[in-house]
């Protein structure tokens, strides 16, 4: 009777492998991003996870400056690339609410190849480069965070300082910031 | 959660709903001209590609269409036309055709006329009601001489339509003067600078916003207009050449230069955006101002030139704007700024220089009008719209001179005039569709000559029943047409090219008679579509029409433009 | 569909079918342009008939393509759609009426059609393309699509190049593409593995054009950068916990006031409700005549292919791609536009790889290195479900490691596709995995 049983079973996997779950294939999108992932260079201050690996198209970027006023940060970064990559651009947010002129408090990050000057032969690369060099040259002009920008043009010393008490969790006028030091 | 946002005082109305997706095209005064306008279409043959053009145009809004077509719904009509039932046979086909369009659109008036076309003509006002006319062959030609006639005196625009198999053609037949000041013409081709003749507020705004440039900090210096740059360093070019602005190519390229070294690399961003812009804008936007040769032939015009009482209100303007030409030696600034890297009140300020000279300009060529309107004492005051626009879009008005199309009659060879010498040179360009073109003028010395009642509707087709006969005889009408083409233009063709040509000839007569006057389906949806678009051009008077003939290789899906 | 057929062949060849008679005047007569081969007459006619044809999409194409292969003689039409009806499809959707606001499009469509076309019959689906699978689109001779989106076609293009079976002829689903824009248009052919695809040619679609987001932050200066920032940065701010439904007129107004109000700020003219609710929604203009023409090249195309009537655009060597623009009088361009070697879908088809499946990961890997053609040393290795091994970057290095011990059937099912990407070639390699045990 068992032996009927799991001949029955077998039955129903091979029906149900002729039938029933489609096989579906690699998606160019995620071609495209495995061959970007490849090709990434990420050094020491930068991190990925992903929290489900399976995943390829949903990952975070952390990074972790190791010069520049951002210095001893660690930031994060989440990255969500959708089917229609690489014509799209992957969206990418910043998760903390940090002190800088070009991320403003929702996580918009103001990085020209993110909008306006994406093109399909851009890699993932590029923008985790953009990201890198935005800690390390914080741009007053155009800012996303108008008070950051102000604060950074008027007196760069004192930027400084209040970019050390953001990132100690502290608040910079008025505006609580979250603690992102190592 | 927030309360939620009150109405807007002006949200879309129904119909601006509906028509959304095409009111951002022609917008509110394309959309009224449409649906001010009655199109007349005189169907023949299968009929179809007449009605699919009018559902292109119920579709859209067209005020009021009319039908004349005297034919009887057979079982064919039912699978070739999609607006036509089963229950239809033995009825009239203008009557369903008719009642099956206007489903499409409430807002949409349709009529039907089921007199045949000669009798509908043979009252000489039967056309004046319509705002254009739309025939389909085949027509008896005499019949379609005297449409065409009578549709030139009331100045209707006349369309004459053939579709057969694979191939289609049409010619447009507008009016001698047909001008157009909204063309639409493409936002790069529309900006105009004057760097190289500022007026004394643009200078003055251009020196007080480089003031010190070298001076500025980073971000007063990266959000300088590019239009304040290039004018800063053309006053500097000016004052090492001898006051000229840049000559010729090797001039711009040494001023490109020159604009380029004053860019900062040492910022956070390693360049200035507001500099790459001026750069990348020396060559395009530093010519001297001169006009189009459509503008030109505006100029020139006999009806630009001696105005009467009776004289449209677009030379009226067109006159005035001369005027002003003349005096200026450029045309009135349009007064539209293109989006550039600058602080937002810098560019509003900019953006109201423009403005304002383009206010003042347009303030000149109104008094003009003004003063010529006195001087015919014309009884209709220009509206002031119509001056702005035209001041708007100068550069780039377009008049198309209407032409009637051929029409063959029996006993009769096609004459060209002046269209013969460029009609030869065709011949042989394997890209131009003009031999197709010759194919159907071959099909209608077909119709022509084998009319069977006189009445237009139940002319004979080529290919109808004997097509081998048939084919033989429409390629001999071709190559006679050929013949008296290249005789007529007394251009010499050598024998390769000669035989090329006849063969070429030869094929499209074959294809044609193949079809023994069907209308395929496709190809009268795709022409319907061509056709409704030309309508909808000729009757909003916005973008460029047809001018005057396209042709359709539904073979080698390729269209040819052809002005005969 | 067997009885149609039936009565074709007994009836005779010619002018037997009154309703037909122009259709068959084609069909019967051989042109200066058929191939020599061609068989005019019953073939011809039956091809037609037989033929099973899907239609993707159902809006201002969709209506247009049912209606002209019902009337070129197709007599097995397949429709899909998700959308519903909205009043502003009414300016040139033409099936559909005042009273089918917020019905199914294929649906609504295909009854219309079936309707005024007697002996048509129209199989709406409601829904995705991607709901189906490769049995689904097999059963197709051809596919014509009418979409606006870029991304749907890239998927149905995808999955047609991978169905392509080299041992059966059947597997080649010719891929008809029209799309419109304003005046302008076009319309391809495309042979799947032969010809240039969809994402070879996806060049052809310019990107959206965007503006810097610290320009709507800071320094505003047109209307469209005040509703962008209303878009983009202050219903976040204000509004976070409501989802942004573009068709919510309330939704809508709340952004135009929004841009009105920052528009007054920086004196910048111009914001009007419409042009927030075309910025919002990327709205393309779209009229009746250029559809016409789109779809009617596109089943012009499709009945030749059928019938062999005359020859079609996307015959391998010869033009594929009609570009159209109709604002200054009409101009149309027909090419050639070539396949690309390097093309991510079409550039390197599938494989099948015979493999054993009790065999673990790391010695597929390991077998992979010594493949003649290909020698993949270090390869990165996916399916469309799992990660199954990644070189870089190092977490997920460390996270797909343990996949390596595991044994192939626990990975992956008999006949599933991998990809793999080696930084020694620019191109990922294709293979599927077929089970010899």
């Amino acid at each position: 009777m068992l032996k009927i049983w799991s001949m029955k079973q077998k039955q129903q996997q091979d029906e149900s492998a002729a039938t029933g779950p489609k096989k579906k294939k690699v998606t160019a999108a995620q071609l495209r991003v495995q061959k970007d992932l490849s090709e990434l260079s990420l050094g020491s201050t930068m991190k990925t996870n992903f929290p489900n690996p399976d995943d390829i198209l949903n990952f975070t970027l952390t990074i972790e400056p190791d010069e520049g006023m951002y210095k001893g940060g660690r930031f994060n970064f989440s990255f969500a690339i959708n089917q229609n990559f690489p014509h799209d651009p992957p969206k990418v947010k910043c998760t903390q609410k940090i002190y800088h002129p070009n991320i403003d408090l929702e996580g918009n990050v103001c990085l020209n190849i993110l909008r306006e000057d994406w093109k399909p032969v851009l890699n993932l690369n590029a923008v985790i480069v953009g990201l890198q060099f935005l800690f390390l040259e914080p741009n007053a002009s155009d800012p996303l965070n108008k008070e950051a920008a102000e604060d950074l043009k008027s007196n760069r010393e004192g930027f400084k300082r209040n970019v050390r008490s953001a990132m100690g969790g502290g608040s910079v006028k008025g505006q609580s910031y979250e603690r992102v030091l190592k | 959660m927030t309360g939620t946002t009150p109405p807007p005082l002006h949200g879309p109305t129904s119909k601006e709903k509906k028509y959304d997706r095409q009111l951002r095209l022609w917008a509110a005064s394309g959309q009224a001209a449409l649906e001010q306008s009655h199109i007349l279409l005189i169907n023949s043959g299968p009929g179809v590609v007449g009605v699919e053009t009018l559902k292109n145009l119920v579709l859209p809004g067209v005020g009021h269409f009319t039908i004349l077509d005297s034919a009887i719904v057979t079982e064919a009509d039912l699978g070739v036309n999609f607006f036509l039932e089963e229950e239809h046979l033995g009825g009239f086909r203008a009557e369903h055709s008719c009642t099956l369009l206007k489903e499409l659109n409430p807002d949409v008036q349709g009529s039907y006329i089921t007199e045949p076309t000669e009798s509908f003509l043979s009252k000489p006002i039967a056309l004046k009601p319509y705002t254009l006319i739309l025939v389909t062959a085949p027509i008896n030609p005499q019949l379609l001489s005297k449409l065409s006639a009578n549709a030139a005196t009331f100045q209707i625009p006349t369309f004459y339509i053939h579709c057969i198999g694979f191939y289609s053609q049409f010619s447009i037949h507008l009016p001698p003067a047909f001008p157009i000041v909204d063309t639409h013409p493409d936002p790069e081709s529309t900006s105009d600078l004057r760097l190289l003749t500022p007026w004394p507020e643009l200078s003055q705004f251009a020196t007080e916003k480089t003031k010190g440039l070298q001076e500025m900090s980073h971000h007063d210096h990266g959000h300088v207009p590019y239009i304040c740059l290039l004018l800063h360093y053309l006053e500097e070019w000016k004052s090492t050449h001898d006051g000229q602005v840049p000559q010729n190519y090797k001039d711009k390229t040494a001023f490109k230069a020159s604009v380029a070294q004053g860019e900062r690399r040492n910022n956070p961003e390693g360049g200035e955006e507001n500099y790459d812009e001026a750069v990348a804008a020396v060559l395009k936007s530093l010519n001297p101002t001169s006009i189009s040769s459509a503008v030109r032939d505006v100029f020139e015009a006999p009806e630009c030139k001696s105005l009467t009482p009776e004289t449209s209100g677009f030379w009226i303007i067109a006159h005035a704007m001369s005027i002003f030409y003349a005096t200026h030696a450029v045309l009135p600034l349009p007064g539209s700024l293109p989006d550039m890297k600058a602080q937002s009140a810098d560019y509003i300020q900019l953006q109201n220089v423009y403005k304002s000279k383009a206010r003042h300009d347009l303030a000149e060529v109104l008094s003009t009008v003004r003063t010529l309107e006195k001087k015919l004492s014309r009884a209709v005051v220009i509206d002031e719209k119509e001056v702005e626009a035209f001041c708007k879009n100068a550069a780039h008005i377009k008049m198309v001179r209407g032409r009637p199309f051929h029409i063959v009659l029996p006993g009769e060879t096609v004459r060209w005039g002046d269209r013969a010498k460029k009609a030869a040179q065709d011949l042989t360009d394997p890209e131009s569709l003009i031999l197709l073109y010759i194919a159907f003028l071959a099909i209608d010395t077909f119709i022509a000559t084998h009319d069977v009642d006189g009445l237009g509707c139940a002319a004979k087709v080529a290919g109808g029943d004997d097509w081998e006969s048939d084919t033989e005889e429409v390629e001999g009408i071709a190559l006679k047409i050929i013949d008296g083409l290249i005789n007529e233009a007394g251009t010499s063709i050598d024998e390769d090219e000669y035989s090329e040509i006849k063969s070429r000839a030869r094929e499209y007569a074959q294809e044609l008679v193949r079809a023994g006057g069907s209308e395929l389906h496709n190809i009268s949806a795709l022409t319907g579509g061509l056709v409704a678009q030309e309508v909808i051009k000729v009757v909003t008077k916005q973008y460029i029409p047809v001018d005057n003939t396209c042709v359709f290789d539904g073979v080698r899906s390729k269209s040819s433009v052809l002005r005969f | 569909m067997a009885e149609d057929a039936e009565s074709i062949l007994t009836n005779g060849p010619y002018n037997s079918r009154p309703r037909w008679k122009y259709l068959d005047n084609i069909l019967n007569r051989p042109g200066p342009f058929t191939d020599p081969d061609w068989v005019c007459g019953e073939p011809a006619l039956e091809g037609l008939s037989r033929a099973k044809i899907l239609v993707i999409g159902a809006g201002g194409l969709g209506c247009e393509i049912l209606k002209n292969l019902a009337l070129s003689g197709f007599k097995d039409i397949h429709v899909i759609d998700m959308d519903t009806i909205d009043v502003s499809n009414l300016n040139r959707q033409f099936l559909f009426r005042h009273a089918d606001v917020g019905k199914f499009k294929a649906e609504v469509a295909a009854r219309f059609v079936e309707k005024r076309v007697k002996g048509v019959k129209i199989t709406p689906y409601c829904g995705k393309i991607q709901d189906k699978d490769d049995d689904y689109y097999m059963q197709f001779a051809m596919i014509v699509c009418g979409l606006d989106s870029i991304e749907a076609r890239r998927w149905i293009n995808a999955t047609l190049v991978g169905m392509v079976d080299e041992n059966d002829p059947d597997s080649m689903k010719p891929l008809i593409d029209g799309g419109t824009e304003g005046f302008k248009g076009q319309a391809r052919v495309i042979f799947p593995t032969m010809t240039s695809c969809i994402e070879c040619q996806l060049d052809m679609h310019a990107p959206r054009a965007a503006v810097p987001l610290c320009t709507l932050a800071t320094i505003p200066r047109q209307p469209q950068h005040c509703i962008e920032w209303a878009h983009i940065i202050a219903w976040e701010e204000e509004r976070k916990d409501i989802t942004l439904d573009n068709d919510d007129p309330e939704h809508i107004t709340w952004l135009y006031q929004k841009a009105l109000k920052r528009a007054q700020e920086f004196n910048i003219p111009g914001v009007t409700y419409s042009m927030t609710q075309g910025v919002v929604k990327n709205i393309i203009p779209a009229i009746a005549s250029t559809n016409a023409i789109v779809a009617a090249s596109c089943c012009n195309e499709a009945f030749k292919i059928a019938s062999n009537t005359n020859p079609f655009l996307g015959f391998p060597g010869t033009d594929n791609y009609m570009m159209y623009t109709g604002d200054v009088s009409v101009y149309t361009y027909t090419f050639q536009h070539v396949k690309k070697a390097d093309c991510p879908v079409c550039g390197n088809l599938a494989k099948d790889l015979q493999v054993n499946s009790n065999s673990t990961l790391q010695e597929f890997i390991e077998s992979l290195a010594e493949r003649p053609e290909a020698q993949l040393k270090k390869p990165t290795i996916r399916t469309e479900a799992k990660s199954l091994y990644y070189q870089s970057p190092p977490t997920l290095e460390k996270q797909t490691r343990p996949n390596l011990s595991k044994k192939l059937y626990e990975l992956v099912s008999d006949g599933e596709e991998i990809a793999i990407q080696d930084p020694a070639f620019q191109i990922a390699f294709k293979f599927k995995l077929v089970f010899e045990n």
